[in-house]
């Protein structure tokens, strides 16, 4: 897998799940990982680094998860989002799915799911 | 569930000694995993599916026979022979206490029957704690007289017990109660629920508690209510709740919420129907509220 240079975006309210992604990710391969903590400045880093990868959460504070969705693929509609959150629901998977999400994670989140993902967008 | 705070009652009342507890305590631990061990005993199940299973375990909300069931290792009548086993063989503090020689079957009781009314646990929700069982929960909300939400409080109460012990500790006390006045907490995580079924929830804290629960579920070294701590249980209360959500979707009713916010230095009014859910561990306590 060739992760030099590989932009991916974390987008959760939560210190604590940006924390723990980025170091996993960080095992994974030498990507250059860039951090949002609401909707808003998710869509702001999307439109200004372009990323490779963005792992999406739902529930977060200014605008949802789905909102931001909507806006990143007007930005980029080949773009790979990932949903990452704990809201799960027939709703929350209808509407990412509808809006183009590229897959759905529900929290708790596995290594092997994260691996999975960024192996097959960087293969 | 209840074995830890019934162990600390012991210690404080010294009527054991602490290497005995933590003796019985490993003893009970060493018989818990026992579905599994059963599983491979009668040839049901190899050890690399039982592994496959707790794995999986860790990122569905489903008991173990259920998830061994759709994976086909087992059927329905393996998994009730296996529970039988399972029953006639778990040994509560009590019974591991005895096993080791600590207590015989008579100071166990009178220790049982202290506990009990000292602690001013009733008999039904001292079985909630043994048994988490999702009707007797029900009935102690029944007794408060909830009526609306009697079911979705009891399913979010049963959900909260799992997932205490699979993201906190592993052997909490719960109680739930009425919250009759307004309550002051150093730490308070909310998150509301939205939609046909309104909800506010919350975690409430001294800071030391709130501190061991944000290193418990983030298995990180955390010793300052920083903001990796809030972030920490901010995050636990949001999986819950997500989890919840989910659930409650998947019987057909969709809920939205809130992200979540920590208040410092905060006071929960009183309000006619919020109730407070003390989860007591061996290293501190927390509630939850829920009105």
């Amino acid at each position: 897998m060739s992760s030099k240079g590989q932009t991916i975006l974390i987008c959760d309210d939560s210190l604590l799940v940006r924390k723990k992604m980025k170091d996993y990710l960080n095992e994974l391969g030498d990507f250059n990982v860039i951090e949002a903590s609401n909707g808003e400045s998710s869509i702001d880093m999307f439109r200004q680094n372009n990323p490779d990868l963005v792992f999406l959460d739902i529930v977060m504070p200014d605008k949802n998860g789905i909102d931001a969705l909507n806006e990143m693929r007007k930005i980029n509609s080949e773009a790979k989002i990932v949903m990452l959150s704990s809201s799960g629901t027939r709703k929350h998977l209808k509407e990412s799915m509808d809006a183009g999400a590229s897959d759905f994670i529900q929290k708790p989140w596995e290594e092997s799911q994260i691996e999975h993902i960024v192996k097959n967008v960087f293969k | 569930m209840y074995s830890q705070y019934f162990g600390q009652y012991l210690l404080n009342k010294k009527l054991i000694k602490p290497e005995q507890l933590t003796d019985a305590l490993e003893y009970q631990r060493s018989v818990r995993l026992k579905l599994g061990v059963i599983a491979i005993n009668e040839g049901y199940m190899t050890p690399a599916q039982v592994e496959h299973v707790h794995n999986m375990q860790k990122r569905v909300d489903k008991r173990f026979g259920e998830i061994a069931i759709e994976q086909g290792y087992i059927d329905e009548g393996q998994l009730d022979s296996m529970l039988n086993t399972q029953k006639q063989g778990h040994l509560m503090l009590g019974q591991a206490l005895i096993e080791r020689n600590y207590f015989t079957m008579e100071q166990l009781q009178s220790a049982l029957d202290n506990y009990k009314s000292e602690t001013g646990i009733s008999g039904r929700q001292f079985n909630v704690i043994g048994n988490n069982d999702t009707q007797v929960i029900m009935d102690i909300f029944q007794n408060y007289g909830e009526t609306m939400m009697n079911q979705v409080y009891s399913d979010y109460v049963t959900l909260l017990i799992k997932n205490i012990i699979r993201f906190i500790d592993d052997s909490p006390t719960v109680e739930i109660n009425q919250l009759k006045s307004g309550l002051n907490t150093e730490w308070f995580v909310r998150q509301d629920i939205l939609g046909k079924i309104a909800m506010s929830t919350g975690i409430a804290a001294d800071t030391d508690a709130f501190v061991k629960v944000a290193g418990r579920f983030a298995q990180e070294e955390i010793t300052e209510p920083d903001e990796m701590a809030q972030a920490s249980v901010g995050e636990f209360l949001n999986l819950h709740n997500g989890i919840f959500l989910v659930n409650m979707s998947n019987n057909g009713v969709e809920l939205d919420m809130n992200p979540q916010r920590v208040l410092k230095d905060y006071t929960i009014e009183n309000s006619e129907k919020a109730y407070i859910i003390t989860c007591h561990m061996i290293w501190g306590k927390f509630d939850v509220i829920l009105m």
